[in-house]
C-alpha cells in the first residue's frame, strides 16, 4: 500500500461526508485535506520514513478524525439529519473498516460485489429500522421484513461460514424485536 | 473528544492557540494544518499526529469564535503542490492564547479558556 493509494482513500472519504454541503464549504474541506496529505507524504519521505509506514500514519489520521468528520457534517449540513443522509453516512463508515483493512492486512480480502451487498444490506436495514422507529403500533410490514432479512443473513452467514453476516441478522433481528416493543409501550 | 461548556475553548483548542503563539513569537505569522499537526506533535512528545478530522474541526471552531482568520495560499506560492489553507492568530486570539500559556505556567488555570463570546 502506497502513501498516494492511502491519501487518495482519504480523498474519496472526504468527497463522501462533504456530499450535498454548499460547495464552498465543501470544496474548502476537500482542498485544505488534499494540501495536508500532500504536505503529510513530502514531510515524512524528506524524513527517510518507509511508505508503508508512512500509509499507515495516514490512515491512523484519518481513523481517528471519523467521530469529528461526522459531527462537523452534522453541524455543517442543513441536510445532516435526513434519515436517508445519516444512514448512508452510517454505511459508509462501517464499509470503510474492511475497506481499510484490505491495505493492512491480506486477511481481508473484498470485491466490489462484497463491498455493493454489504453496503445494499446495511442500508436496506438501517432504512427499515428507521421506519419501524418512526412507525406506528400496527405496522408490522417493516418489523416482517426486517426480521426476515436477520434470519436470511443468519442462514447465508451460515452455510457461507460467515460470521459476520450470521451477526448482522442476529443484531437485526434484535434491534427489530426492541423496536416493535418500544413502539406497543408508546401506544398503550 | 470532551464535551465543550458553553464560552469555553477545548484543551485541544488551547493547544492550537499556544503553538500558534509560539510560532508568532519565533516570526512565522502564518501556519498551515500538516505544518501545525507535526508542531503538536513535537511539542507535546506525541508519537501520533492529530487525526485529519480533529484538528480541521477545531480549527474552524477557532474561526468562528474570531481567534484565528484564514486564506489561501497564492497560487505562485504553492509552487505546483496543492495550495495551503493559512491560518493566522487574531488579536484577541493571541491574548487568549497568552493568558492560557501564563496560566498554563502558573498551574493556577482550569482545564478550558474562556471565549468572549460563542458563536451561533
Amino acid at each position: 500500500m502506497t502513501p498516494e493509494r492511502m491519501a487518495e482513500l482519504v480523498a474519496r472519504w472526504v468527497r463522501v461526508y462533504t456530499w450535498n454541503l454548499p460547495p464552498p464549504t465543501a470544496q474548502r474541506r476537500i482542498d485544505e485535506i488534499d494540501a495536508d496529505l500532500h504536505d503529510h507524504i513530502a514531510h515524512e519521505r524528506a524524513h527517510g520514513t518507509k511508505d508503508r509506514r508512512i500509509a499507515l500514519s495516514i490512515a491512523a489520521r484519518m481513523l481517528r478524525g471519523l467521530a469529528a468528520d461526522v459531527s462537523w457534517r452534522g453541524r455543517t449540513s442543513k441536510t445532516a439529519y435526513r434519515p436517508a443522509v445519516r444512514i448512508a453516512l452510517a454505511t459508509a463508515l462501517i464499509l470503510l473498516l474492511p475497506l481499510v483493512a484490505m491495505q493492512i492486512t491480506d486477511e481481508v480480502d473484498w470485491g466490489l460485489a462484497d463491498f455493493v451487498s454489504a453496503g445494499a444490506l446495511l442500508g436496506g436495514a438501517g432504512l427499515l429500522l428507521h421506519r419501524l422507529a418512526a412507525g406506528k403500533a400496527g405496522n408490522l410490514a417493516y418489523g416482517a421484513v426486517a426480521t426476515a432479512i436477520g434470519v436470511a443473513a443468519i442462514v447465508f452467514g451460515e452455510a457461507d461460514d460467515a460470521p459476520g453476516l450470521m451477526l448482522f441478522g442476529g443484531l437485526l433481528i434484535v434491534g427489530t424485536v426492541a423496536l416493535a416493543v418500544r413502539t406497543a409501550q408508546r401506544s398503550e | 473528544m470532551p464535551r465543550r461548556k458553553p464560552g469555553t475553548l477545548l484543551p485541544l483548542e488551547t493547544e492550537i492557540l499556544g503553538v500558534a503563539l509560539s510560532m508568532r513569537r519565533s516570526g512565522e505569522a502564518t501556519f498551515h494544518g500538516f505544518g501545525l499537526a507535526q508542531l503538536m506533535r513535537e511539542q507535546s512528545g506525541s508519537r501520533s499526529l492529530t487525526g485529519h478530522g480533529t484538528l480541521y474541526k477545531a480549527l474552524g471552531r477557532l474561526e468562528e469564535f474570531g481567534l484565528l482568520t484564514s486564506r489561501w495560499e497564492d497560487a505562485a506560492a504553492a509552487e505546483g503542490r496543492p495550495r495551503r489553507r493559512l491560518y493566522e492568530l487574531t488579536g484577541q486570539g493571541a491574548g487568549l492564547a497568552e493568558q492560557a500559556l501564563a496560566g498554563k505556567a502558573d498551574k493556577a488555570i482550569g482545564p478550558s479558556s474562556r471565549v468572549a463570546s460563542e458563536p451561533t
